[in-house]
């Protein structure tokens, strides 16, 4: 099978604090947290505005939990992430990406509203036509990236890994100027709220860009 | 491989990974990650990581011998990266102490401080340093970090919970890990995140600040820290690793420049700083001390400070608490330094100490800037991303009282010229 390939207006991305405790709560036995601090892992939200897929345009919502990346023959990937909920505003969208990529999803279409500001963008999503969250992050300076991430997937079938390239403009920075406020919504029912400080300590903002999937890797 | 990975091993540089990269790594084989590394580090080296772990081949006075880590050449550069913030290490009165001592007991303790490696001149070194500190009792440990990692793990225990600043050093997040606590971190100098994390913990708790951050030069903001730490019933640790005979009417540190030094429970320090020598120590109660005797494991385990060392520590201790005026004269050079600095519209984040970093937050010029600075005659480090957050990468200063105006001036000059030429300054 060849690359799979998906095209982006925006893709952005907060990385927030929260315990250890609930980043296993939402991992698989096996699979270990990237620990930022002693006994606290990353919860990462990463929301997507595609233009261009197999499936159309559509939006998407996931939420990962940092992980070590599988070192193998080749290049070292950026990192490694395991998402436990990806959400999209459409059904076609949905069956795709789990018929292709094994990604446990949230089983109902979402609103996902982008707020482009000058330097800033804000998504705000509703699950179950209520807001479950609304996430804020601030650009830094632009730069053409590829970057390589690894996501490790698991399901009745078994354990996955997908080798995503990323290109596009990248801004990156740690200026602690994003924020999201994440509701009180069966959507995160797998949050401790009041636990993930809502300020990213990292925000990512890509645009004009696409993901490069390579086939799905059994392991 | 495959061609995702393919297509980006062509488009792969150096710059494109830093030393968080390579701490984890999945998979079967404890050394995966070695080859990557090295094969990172192989191109990383030459293109400003060098910088790092240069030898010096004398003294860490204002003056330093560098042999430079790209060209192996041997540099006379004016020293900016030392920590011997008083100028103390190489007094007179310090080597003649040392020399002395080594005559007198040879090299090293030869054993536990609690079996046979304990030494006339250790017994009056620490009966000196409790004096100094106002305190009952003082333990020493081999070095800083071993004075963190045993005396938070010799008083915490599975089931408790530890608070630290987010900025705390490896030693004292490495002295929870090892204690077994929870740990939970509180945004930097914040007492309003420290108290919403307070709230509702039951059990024994420790909050764990230090006097100066070490990587921004910024003070603890003690008072209000402080009194959030007692409203919620929890003791406070303050490491003034950097702060100690530095700060206070009397030098014992920040505590006591806060006029806070009765109020925090238990003080951690170190000599490799401030007295230009090596190893750490808690004051406290003699209850306290007796404690941490019995249960800091890495000074119970480890061989103890040299008598030589240690003869040349209470000789330099003796400088400190004897000569105010060498305080003075630091105080006198940072302010200085301080005021060209900012004519120059060189930024120093939020210093306010004798530790002062230069900000350059360029991730991707900081190596070049350094490089540029140190071929120009200073002797200073580069600190980048995973050390401080990306982009907030900076260059390090350490002033010492041994410092002059000449000295300084030179400092202003050359890193303003190296920041104006790459366009980080006006």
């Amino acid at each position: 099978m060849s690359i799979t390939r998906y095209g982006f207006r925006d893709v952005i991305s907060g990385f927030f604090e929260f315990p250890t405790d609930n980043a296993r709560r939402v991992l698989p036995r096996g699979i270990e947290p990237f620990e930022l601090h002693h006994g606290t892992s990353i919860f990462a939200v990463i929301i997507f505005d595609f233009d261009e897929s197999e499936v159309g345009e559509y939006g998407e919502v996931v939420y990962a939990v940092i992980v070590p990346p599988l070192v193998r023959e080749g290049r070292l990937p950026q990192s490694a992430m395991f998402p436990w909920q990806v959400a999209t505003t459409t059904k076609a969208a949905r069956e795709h990406a789990i018929e292709r990529w094994h990604l446990p999803h949230w089983m109902e279409d979402v609103e996902v509203e982008f707020l482009r500001e000058k330097s800033r963008m804000t998504a705000k999503v509703k699950a179950e036509g209520a807001p479950a969250l609304e996430m804020t992050v601030y650009e830094h300076s632009w730069q053409p990236v590829s970057h390589l991430y690894q996501s490790f997937q698991k399901d009745d079938s078994g354990s996955y890994l997908a080798s995503i390239l990323f290109e596009g403009d990248k801004s990156e920075h740690e200026d602690e100027k994003g924020r999201i406020v994440l509701h009180d919504s069966p959507f995160n029912r797998d949050l401790v709220l009041s636990e993930v400080y809502e300020t990213p300590f990292r925000e990512q903002w890509m645009r004009k860009g696409c993901q490069l999937f390579d086939p799905l890797l059994k392991l | 491989m495959e061609a995702a990975q393919k297509q980006a091993a062509e488009k792969s540089g150096f710059s494109e990974y830093d030393y968080s990269n390579f701490y984890y790594g999945a998979g079967d084989d404890p050394i995966n990650l070695l080859r990557p590394y090295a094969d990172w580090y192989r191109e990383a080296r030459p293109n400003g990581y060098y910088l790092y772990q240069e030898a010096l081949g004398s003294a860490p006075t204002t003056h330093v011998r560098v042999k430079n880590g790209s060209t192996g050449a041997w540099q006379d550069l004016l020293n900016l990266a030392s920590y011997n913030y008083l100028g103390i290490s190489y007094r007179p009165e310090v080597k003649a102490a040392a020399v002395a001592a080594v005559e007198k007991y040879g090299l090293g303790a030869s054993g536990s401080p609690i079996l046979s490696g304990t030494f006339d001149v250790h017994e009056e070194f620490t009966a000196e340093l409790a004096r100094f500190k106002d305190k009952e009792a003082c333990i020493v440990f081999p070095t800083g970090y071993s004075a963190n990692v045993g005396f938070i793990s010799a008083l915490m225990r599975s089931g408790d919970t530890i608070f630290l600043d987010q900025y705390s050093h490896a030693s004292i997040v490495d002295g929870a890990i090892l204690a077994k606590s929870k740990t939970i971190f509180f945004r930097h100098n914040n007492p309003l995140d420290l108290e919403r994390k307070l709230a509702n913990v039951k059990g024994k708790k420790l909050v764990v600040v230090e006097g100066v951050y070490s990587m921004d030069g910024d003070m603890c903001a003690l008072p209000e820290i402080l009194e959030v730490t007692k409203r919620h019933g929890a003791r406070m640790l303050i490491d003034e690793a950097h702060s100690t005979f530095l700060f206070g009417p009397n030098g014992r540190g920040v505590a006591e420049h806060f006029g806070l030094d009765k109020e925090v429970d238990f003080h951690l320090g170190t000599f490799s700083k401030s007295l230009g020598g090596q190893g750490g120590f808690v004051a406290g109660t003699k209850d306290l001390i007796d404690y941490v005797m019995a249960f800091g494991r890495s000074r119970f385990f480890s061989c103890n400070l040299s008598p030589v060392l240690t003869a040349g520590l209470l000789a330099a201790l003796r400088i400190a608490a004897s000569e105010p005026q060498l305080r003075a004269r630091l105080w006198s050079n940072v302010a200085y330094l301080r005021r060209r600095f900012a004519e120059e519209g060189i930024d120093i984040g939020k210093s306010n100490s004798q530790v002062m970093p230069v900000m350059v937050n360029n991730d991707a010029k900081v190596f070049a800037v350094a490089e540029k600075i140190q071929n120009r005659g200073l002797f200073l480090n580069p600190v980048t991303f995973p050390a401080v957050p990306k982009h907030k990468s900076r260059l390090r200063i350490s002033v010492s009282a041994a410092h002059t105006e000449e000295d300084l001036e030179q400092a202003v000059k050359v890193i303003g010229g190296a920041l104006r030429e790459e366009g980080i300054c006006r």
